[in-house]
């Protein structure tokens, strides 16, 4: 199965580098490296660009090292912008991406917890997660948090679903894990269950009002749990489409 | 799209031995790339585009020449901005052709450093930063007279005028806080301008229908070419530094988005934009006071006609949109200014040193002192006629080289020309459009002219000293 594409973005000339464990954890990813610099409206990307080029490059050079050595394949862009998140969306897009990474060191690669919310995306989850993690010794552990009106049993056939598209995927089951918890706030659930993993597989945020307000971005996990964090991405409508059709 | 080393033709290199930096390898809707795997984010929209076409102008136009021009060319005045606006579009048409070709930084200086060649490149890429500082200086001592307004309005009486004070103060500022903000300046702009536009609108709306009579006080209609016809076209060369700010959006051309769609629709879109507004709000200031009144008011007449329309809060109004215009104006025209500076330091026409990047605040501190030290010993002069002519003087030069360099590049036609907005009414176009620039030097005073040709000869003996070698290409 091919490499999942994993962006993995950094401040490049802002002291951020590539923390520990994170190459061990995308051994088997398609690395895209995105070294960004952000630069004020006054100064013209181009500016930027002449000056700090060859600094940048030989610090990603260091880490595209890094990863190969780790064994992943690597793919890489330095770019020089007035608005971070713009760029990061756009290469996301560009590369096909089925994940961002939200760099954070860790000490190992044992256990990873994939927090699933629900069918919609749980394909490209899947196929994260096995294309990842099948060939490592890793323990998975699928953890939903259910809600007010979900029964136990649409609880356990989600996961069970899950289970089956990562076994077809080629990850062995004895190394999955199920979990289903009711406590009141998902994302303090989410939070308090990665207490023990390694690293947390999510998926994006919708973007709509009412998960803007309650819901739960991948940053402010990554801020309380403090270790890498993997965002799947939804895929582009017209993208989904093709891959479904490839399937 | 070649490297320029592998064609065999040397790019040459300056006194300091430094070489022009290598053209990116293509330019797409959202980055400009360089060597495969380094990108240049474009990041300003159609919005931003007309926000910073719209802002540069809009300041000039309407809050510091319409007395001027009404006291030299009476109601015919309203000819003049309409000449103004008609040859800004002139020109805007054929740039917005250059700009879809190469949508790089440096506007007006790159299109014919590329189109004509170095030499001439030269000598407008320093004469555009010369004259942004010009239009700033301007731009500047107006936003004095809106500050000693106010200052006049709250019942102080200062023994001396603080007109120049508070441009200077006001100029070290913008400087200061260009080098240091690393606020999100555009967005800021963007309301601004769109404050602008509300304001502008219900005032004119309002003065308008007062002139036509509706509010039962129809003005006596005046004889139009009160002062003459020859004055309508003096004035038109005078007010013509409203309309500077199309081409500062050609500055930026490297950081917009989808360059071939918002590019020409935002330089154009502000030219009609401000024509109409000024165009009305002088129609409306003439019939509000007859030019002879409204001359005597000088820098700050709008205060008294929106003052006249609706008392008091309208004076008021006008003094905080006029401050925040002439604002708004002076910082787009240094940011513009600092944007040359490099354009001109990459091509090794300046100093590489030029365009530094402060690595505390991340821009460009000596770009942007170069623009803002010299404007403070124009805004000390204080002379507003005389800035904003040089300023249009070394504007029109330039917008008539453009003109002349779509031309060329139409002739010669070369592999790399590709734009994808192409100019309608060619040749007319700009064959009228570099006419009409040079015409419109004429009617300006001797002393622009000759400050400007100075500026010009200038320029041409610092690129024979300093960059003699360098040949510039255009592919990119």
């Amino acid at each position: 199965m091919t490499k999942p594409a994993v962006l993995v973005p950094i401040r490049v000339l802002e002291g951020e580098s590539i923390p520990g464990g994170v190459p061990e954890l995308l051994a088997n990813a398609h690395v895209v490296l995105l070294g960004y610099h952000v630069i004020p409206e006054q100064t013209a990307p181009g500016q930027a660009r002449m000056q700090f080029e060859e600094r940048a490059i030989e610090r990603l050079d260091e880490y595209e090292t890094m990863f190969t050595e780790a064994g992943a394949s690597v793919e890489r862009r330095l770019v020089f912008t007035h608005d971070g998140q713009q760029t990061i969306d756009r290469t996301l897009d560009e590369h096909d991406c089925m994940a961002a990474l939200v760099p954070n060191a860790t000490s190992a690669v044992e256990d990873i917890l994939v927090a699933v919310r629900g069918t919609v995306g749980s394909d490209r989850l899947a196929q994260v997660v096995a294309g990842l993690f099948g060939s490592t010794a890793a323990t998975v552990t699928l953890y939903h948090v259910a809600a007010d009106d979900e029964t136990d049993e649409d609880a356990a056939t989600l996961l069970d679903g899950l289970v089956g598209r990562l076994e077809s995927l080629g990850l062995d089951p004895a190394r999955i894990e199920t979990r289903i918890d009711r406590e009141g706030d998902a994302f303090e659930a989410i939070v308090d269950a990665a207490a023990d993993a390694d690293a947390v597989v999510m998926g994006e945020t919708d973007p709509s009002l009412a998960t803007f307000v309650f819901g739960m971005p991948a940053d402010q996990l990554a801020e309380r749990f403090l270790g890498p964090v993997l965002v799947v991405q939804r895929g582009r409508p017209e993208a989904d489409g093709d891959a479904e059709d490839e399937e | 799209m070649a490297d320029p080393q592998a064609k065999g033709t040397d790019p040459g290199q300056n006194v300091a031995g430094e070489t022009p930096a290598q053209e990116p390898e293509a330019v797409t809707d959202e980055a400009t790339v360089h060597d495969d795997d380094v990108e240049l984010e474009r990041t300003i929209g159609l919005g931003g585009g007309l926000a910073i076409g719209v802002g540069t102008m809009i300041g000039a136009g309407i809050f510091v020449f319409p007395g001027l021009a009404a006291n030299n060319a009476g109601l015919a005045a309203t000819l003049s901005f309409a000449i103004g606006g008609v040859i800004a579009l002139l020109v805007a048409l054929p740039t917005s052709e250059l700009a879809t070709a190469m949508p790089r930084s440096g506007g007006g200086y790159y299109f014919i450093s590329r189109g004509m060649g170095t030499a001439y490149g030269a000598i407008v890429g320093l004469g555009l930063w010369l004259g942004l500082m010009f239009a700033s200086a301007f731009y500047l001592v107006g936003l004095g007279h809106y500050a000693s307004a106010v200052v006049a309005e709250l019942g102080a009486t200062l023994p001396f005028s603080p007109v120049i004070g508070v441009g200077l103060l006001f100029g070290a500022a913008l400087t200061a806080l260009s080098i240091g903000g690393t606020e999100n300046t555009a967005s800021l702009q963007n309301v601004v301008v769109g404050i602008l536009l509300v304001v502008l609108t219900g005032f004119l709306g309002y003065g308008v229908l007062d002139a036509l009579g509706v509010f039962g006080r129809a003005s006596v209609p005046e004889q139009f070419f009160s002062r003459g016809h020859f004055p309508v076209l003096t004035t038109a060369a005078l007010v013509f530094t409203s309309y500077l700010g199309f081409a500062q959006v050609a500055t930026v051309a490297g950081e917009i988005k989808q360059p071939g769609r918002n590019l020409p629709v935002a330089m154009v879109g502000s030219v009609v934009i401000v024509t109409v507004f000024y165009v009305v709000t002088i129609f409306v200031a003439t019939s509000a006071f007859g030019a002879d009144r409204l001359g005597q008011f000088g820098e700050t007449a709008m205060v008294e006609v929106a003052r006249d329309f609706i008392g008091l809060p309208g004076a008021v109004a006008i003094l905080g949109a006029g401050l925040l215009a002439t604002f708004s104006s002076a910082n787009a025209s240094i940011l513009s200014a600092s944007r040359a500076v490099y354009a001109l330091s990459r091509d090794a026409l300046l100093p590489r040193k030029a365009s530094e990047i402060n690595l505390r605040y991340g821009t460009p501190h000596v770009a942007l002192l170069a623009a803002g030290g010299p404007i403070l010993v124009l805004v000390a002069t204080g002379q507003v006629e005389l800035l904003a002519e040089v300023a249009s003087f070394l504007h029109l030069v330039m917008y008539g080289l453009m003109c002349v360099a779509l031309l060329v590049l139409r002739r010669r036609d070369p592999e790399w020309y590709d734009p994808s907005y192409r100019v309608p009414g060619y040749p007319v176009v700009p064959v009228v459009g570099a006419l009409a620039s040079a015409g419109l030097i004429v009617f300006m005073q001797p002393a622009s002219i000759g400050i400007g040709i100075v500026v010009m000869a200038l320029s041409y003996a610092w690129y024979r000293y300093y960059a003699g070698d360098v040949a510039l290409r255009g592919e990119i």
